[in-house]
């Protein structure tokens, strides 16, 4: 065994061999100069011949390549082949000597929260699904990883490109806290309203632009079908808060997305978002929604839209998959995603605006027994070898730039591949509801009360302006503030 | 002497303890250790806050609503349930064997009973939907259309409706005991009632009851526990979701769970669950001191 300053001599020695490709009788003079006895060199080649090779080019991260690795991936509607191909596959193949432990669950603060709080977590999660842990509560306990180093690495597999440049732009922003990234996020989603392409053809329909197009097409579908115009993931109502955000996005642009982020005194009382809810509650006055939408599940709503009982439902990417067993059973549906109709004609930003964010948090923690490893994993899984494997298995985008190129996926997939390129700029995700949990929970359910006609307007932007005041003024509550993604590129300090 | 016997029973006695302690009485103390910081559930970090907790929730609305809807299911739960199982154990022993066919119905009344509750919940989900369930669907079939709901989605009857699940679904069970008790009664009692004239309802009011009465007892402080619970059901037919309606079905456990794994306030949640754990033993104990009845011996 090698060991303390002898070892740090010989990693010196190999990664020097590594970068600059010197030959064998170059080494053996580096090597004398360094002071790294003959029997020493001997012994790391023995020992250890490829961790040295790997703490070069091939392993930017400095992965011990016999480090146990520690796998939590979330099983849920996109499954976990993808995750098992990239362990097995990539990360086996270039770390044959690392065991790899692996779970794929549902439950994941339910299974592995004595073990966080222990100090003794996985190496690497997939922190998804209605189980998970809380990533604000996860950073504010120092639990994350800082991903920094993972960001500045070469992309696995692709030459001259950084792992950051080789990720869609913009897309990890909800996973900076503070400056630096801590969560990557590898699924790309569009948020937006869905419908049947077939029927629209059938029946002649255009897809509406403005959002009073939206209501005379609603009543047309109401007196002139025996369809319903809409239906809503009823349990959740946070889709339709996501159509909400989109509103008030296009009407204000940033600024208005802004205001609720930064829990700002007008961020509910802000004419965009009062327009954007009296536009919502439109769809309940009118008797536009679905009966019973209220009391379904968000598969049990898009089951009946599916089977033709209602013509637009909000939803992000990933609706295809969730729903591929009930589209086997309907194989004329031609599933398409469209940007939620304007706002007013003279919205700041226009029609191809896109609520467009990348879902599936891997973290990294701060505390597992192999951090390296665990960003190397990710290296893989974010790589167009891994990324490709993910898109064809479930017919969705990753946040990896040309991954999915030339894959024929379906309607679905080519329609919000369309969305992203048409909507350029002009992409946003909010972040309220993700940094203050009690915010979350409360405009679900205002939401919810707006469509059922449990409350008013006045009454859902009074009540929620009332809660972002007092969680504003509440010490306890950690707060998180952002500016607009122009601002964002000159660091503050 | 003495001394030897206590040799012998300490080594005996031990084990038990030392498991009992570990497993049972740490995790109160753990518990009421936890309510009295501010633990967020992610790390080891639990910074001391005293009572706080306690303050903030009493003067919390919202936990005192979902204190109420406990308080409410504690009525209707163990009164709806008792009353129906003492109906059918005494359908099904009457005169001994019951009315025609009492042995296959007891054993159909028992099957909720051998389903987990969650499966109860989500078969119930099924019958409540409001646009294919078997609910709604006969109500139509019967020309009652007025009189369907989105049973599940409408504040006003979500907390009934799984009340009713909770009531289908334990009926069976204490049905049997009730039978069981029942039998245990001497015919001759019935025999000698008969004589004298008394009628069915007589019997059952005169006879029956009283000899029944520890029954009964035992039964109420068992569903009064449960009312005070009620978790599993709730969160499976609400699906977890956050809507004004399953705002409405928001008991105490419920909130328990939300502060903890949607808030990550577990302190909160230690807090909420030490002062379920105060508000059962008090009501056992209540309701054990206002039923106390002469106990008769046959």
């Amino acid at each position: 065994m090698i060991h303390g300053e002898e070892r740090r001599k010989i990693d010196q020695l190999f990664r020097e061999v590594a970068d600059t490709g010197m030959s064998r009788r170059q080494m053996i003079q580096r090597a004398a100069v360094l002071g790294v006895s003959a029997q020493a060199l001997t012994l790391a080649f023995v020992s250890g011949a490829r961790n040295a090779v790997a703490q070069g080019g091939d392993n930017p991260l400095g992965v011990d390549p016999e480090a146990p690795l520690d796998i939590v991936i979330f099983q849920g509607g996109y499954g976990d082949d993808y995750a098992i191909f990239v362990k097995d596959e990539m990360y086996s193949r270039d770390f044959p000597d690392a065991e790899i432990e692996y779970v794929g669950t549902q439950r994941l603060q339910e299974q592995f929260q004595a073990r966080v709080v222990d100090g003794n977590p996985p190496d690497v999660m997939d922190n998804s699904g209605a189980g998970n842990f809380n990533t604000t509560a996860l950073f504010s306990e120092g639990q994350l990883a800082n991903l920094d180093d993972l960001m500045a690495a070469p992309a696995y597999g692709q030459d001259g490109v950084t792992f950051a440049d080789s990720l869609v732009q913009g897309s990890q922003q909800e996973g900076v806290f503070e400056g630096s990234q801590y969560v990557l996020k590898y699924v790309f989603s569009v948020y937006g309203i869905w419908y049947n392409q077939a029927l629209f053809e059938e029946q002649g329909w255009e897809y509406p632009q403005t959002w009073d197009d939206m209501l005379a097409m609603c009543e047309k579908i109401k007196t002139e079908t025996d369809m319903a115009p809409w239906t809503y993931q009823g349990l959740y109502p946070q889709y339709m808060r996501s159509v909400f955000d989109q509103l008030v996005y296009k009407n204000a642009g940033w600024d208005g997305i802004l205001k609720l982020d930064n829990l700002a005194e007008d961020a509910w009382t802000q004419e965009p978002a009062i327009a954007a809810l009296t536009a919502l509650r439109a769809l309940y006055d009118n008797e536009y929604i679905m009966e019973g939408t209220e009391g379904l599940s968000h598969t049990e709503s898009q089951t009946f839209w599916i089977e033709g009982d209602a013509v637009f439902i909000p939803c992000g990417a990933w609706l295809e998959n969730e729903m591929k067993d009930v589209l086997e059973g309907v194989p004329e549906f031609q599933m398409v995603v469209q940007p939620v109709p304007s706002l007013t004609a003279e919205d700041a930003l226009p029609f191809s605006a896109v609520q467009a964010a990348a879902g599936e948090d891997f973290i990294v923690f701060s505390q597992g027994a192999n951090v390296q490893g665990g960003k190397e994993y990710l290296r893989m899984l974010f790589s167009q070898e891994g990324a490709r494997f993910f898109s064809e298995a479930t017919k969705s985008l990753t946040a990896v730039v040309g991954a999915a190129e030339g894959l024929d996926l379906g309607t679905a997939f080519a329609s919000v591949e369309t969305a992203i390129a048409e909507a350029g700029e002009n992409q946003f995700v909010a972040r309220y509801a993700g940094w203050y949990a009690d915010l979350d929970e409360e405009s679900r359910l205002q939401m919810g009360n707006l469509l059922t006609g449990g409350a008013t307007v006045e009454e859902v932007s009074e009540t929620l302006q009332t809660l972002t005041n007092e969680l504003r003024e509440n010490p306890d509550i950690p707060k998180f503030t952002r500016e607009a993604p122009g601002a964002e590129a000159t660091p503050a300090s | 002497m003495n001394h030897h016997k206590y040799r012998l029973i300490v080594p005996f006695l031990l084990p038990a303890l030392l498991l009992y302690s570990v497993f049972v009485l740490y995790p109160y103390v753990q518990a009421f250790y936890l309510s009295l910081t501010s633990w967020t559930g992610v790390s080891a970090n639990k910074p001391w806050v005293g009572l706080k907790n306690y303050t903030t929730l009493l003067t919390d609305g919202r936990f005192l609503e979902a204190l109420g809807r406990n308080g409410q299911l504690l009525i209707v739960l163990p009164l709806g349930t008792i009353l129906v199982a003492l109906a059918f154990a005494a359908m099904f022993t009457q005169g001994g064997t019951g009315i025609m066919g009492a042995g296959f119905y007891r054993i159909v009344y028992f099957f909720p009973q051998v389903i987990s509750a969650v499966i109860v919940g989500i078969l119930f989900q099924y019958v409540y939907n409001p646009r294919y369930g078997l609910l709604n669907t006969t109500l139509e079939w019967m020309g009652l259309e007025s009189l369907t709901r989105t049973w599940l989605g409408d504040p006003a009857t979500i907390l009934w409706a799984i009340a009713f699940v909770f009531i289908w679904g334990a009926v069976g069970f204490y049905m049997v005991i009730f039978i069981a008790s029942m039998q245990s009664i001497p015919t001759s009692f019935y025999e000698a009632a008969v004589l004298d004239g008394a009628t069915r309802w007589r019997q059952f009011r005169d006879i029956t009851l009283p000899l029944m009465w520890e029954t009964i007892r035992t039964a109420l402080i068992y569903i009064a526990i449960q009312a005070l619970d009620m978790f599993v059901l709730i969160q499976v037919m609400t699906g977890g979701g956050s809507t004004a309606a399953s705002r409405n079905a928001e008991v105490v456990a419920v909130y328990m769970y939300v502060e903890a794994f949607t808030k990550n306030r577990w302190g909160s949640a230690a807090a909420v669950g030490v002062i379920l754990l105060i508000l059962t033993m008090l009501l056992s104990v209540v309701i054990m001191r206002v039923t106390r009845r002469e106990t008769y011996e046959y």
